[in-house]
């Protein structure tokens, strides 16, 4: 009962702290940027970091669109983190004219707030329905790096929000598919939780 | 208030200086990655590193330890030591460090920090040595002259957002933190602070806090959690009281 974990590797992405993580947690993890092995995993974690565009772009040319979409609808555990998690929704104000993956409906937009942007540092989350990932998370203080958060059109998918001089999306999901705007693996102690119940989710 | 265990490295290992003095080391692991470990399971939530290679060469050279407790540390980590170029900075910042923190080079190149500010912000800090008041630049052998307020206040000016303030007179010596003059340059040049050297017990860190709505963001730990003088899970307690 060990299930395969999958880290998408499509250059763009905190690959390396993710995966020491979950291995910490026991988890069956490896890197990897081949659909076969993507395919053929149990479990699925999209990372990233930078840009929306140079993301997206990354993902059509390593071939991952339709792998990842696959997942996405195979009802197998899919967890996305900060970037990975904004590539789920439709397209970016970021990157006005690329598409998302398009799994959630809903754009990503600039954070408006009259504090400093980039959003960066420690945020308290604030549950706002049932996760399988965030039991041990209410109230909790996580790490934040970002610009932008997802503005999903259904806003029942909204699993945990943060006050940053305005309300800001800290994490989404739906079924067999989450995915936080945070970084659990840089989230200390709670992060380590978060990636523990993904490693033991069955859903 | 937040607590950074810190890391120094010298020669890929994990070593405490007293005063900033090379020939005063002691190791304390040969992978400092194994620290990032330690403080990590005991709650920590920010890390400091600082290449002690680095500050020597005046570039970052023990990359490969950075990388390896950025792997292991599942928390943010912040770099200092020898960085004075855009890209050293950005070398870092790709590696997935969260913030790098420019030392002497503020008080020789303050181009280089408003540069490293426009294009980098929120993730440049400025390291601040001083002893009795004054700027001590490169590495700790000269001493500078201007006083350590008016550069926090020039730094300021310039897009810096977080100070790192060290009285080197008592770093690594267990000797209190200057709490007064920490807070001094908080509240005179309305940047946030970490306090550093000389953070030996509890009652520093209940002491710094109540100047944590003046900007003091937090404070460095090194040789006191090393020697077990206190218990970081307990200094972490205490700094996240109400």
């Amino acid at each position: 009962m060990n299930e395969k974990i999958v880290i998408v590797d499509y250059g763009m992405g905190n690959l390396h702290s993710v995966n020491k993580a979950l291995v910490k947690v026991g988890g069956n993890v490896s890197i990897s940027s081949d659909p076969s092995v993507i395919d053929a995993a149990d479990k699925v974690i999209l990372p990233g970091v930078g840009a929306f565009g140079d993301c997206m772009s990354n993902i059509n040319s390593y071939g991952l669109t339709q792998v990842l979409l696959n997942a996405l609808n195979s009802g197998k555990p899919f967890l996305g983190i900060c970037l990975g998690e904004q590539l789920l929704f439709e397209g970016s104000e970021e990157a006005p004219g690329v598409k998302g993956l398009g799994f959630f409906q809903g754009q990503v937009e600039k954070i408006r707030t009259d504090f400093k942007i980039p959003h960066m540092g420690w945020n308290k989350l604030e549950l706002k329905s049932s996760s399988p990932l965030l039991c041990n998370a209410a109230n909790e203080f996580v790490y934040f790096v970002h610009s932008y958060h997802a503005v999903p059109k259904d806003k029942s998918i909204i699993t945990s929000v943060c006050d940053y001089g305005t309300q800001i999306t800290a994490s989404v999901g739906r079924g067999s598919v989450q995915a936080v705007q945070f970084h659990p693996e840089k989230s200390s102690s709670v992060g380590i939780k978060i990636l523990q119940a993904f490693k033991e989710w069955q859903p | 208030m937040i607590i950074f265990p810190a890391i120094d490295i010298r020669g890929g290992r994990c070593v405490r200086l007293t005063e900033g003095r090379f020939d005063k080391e002691i190791v304390f692991a040969d992978n400092p990655a194994d620290m990032a470990e330690r403080w990590s399971k005991a709650g920590a939530e920010y890390l400091h590193v600082v290449d002690l290679d680095g500050a020597l060469a005046g570039t970052s050279r023990n990359l490969d330890a950075i990388e390896n407790i950025l792997a292991h540390a599942n928390m943010p980590v912040q770099v200092g030591g020898g960085i004075r170029t855009l890209e050293n900075i950005e070398k870092l910042l790709s590696l997935g460090v969260a913030r790098v923190i420019l030392g002497s080079v503020a008080v020789k190149n303050p181009t280089l920090v408003t540069e490293a500010c426009k294009k980098f912000s929120g993730q440049i800090v400025v390291g601040i040595d001083a002893k009795d008041g004054e700027v001590a630049v490169e590495g700790w052998g000269v001493r500078g002259g201007m006083q350590a307020l008016e550069l926090a206040q020039r730094m300021a000016q310039v897009g810096v957002e977080h100070i790192v303030f060290t009285d080197i007179s008592r770093d690594g010596n267990l000797s209190g933190v200057n709490v007064e003059a920490t807070a001094q340059m908080a509240m005179s040049s309305g940047v946030k602070i970490i306090a550093s050297g000389g953070v030996s017990s509890l009652e520093d860190i209940k002491k710094l806090k109540k100047y944590e709505d003046l900007g003091i963001e937090g404070c460095i730990i090194g040789k006191a959690i090393y020697t077990g003088a206190i218990d970081l899970a307990e200094v972490l307690a205490v700094a996240k009281e109400k």
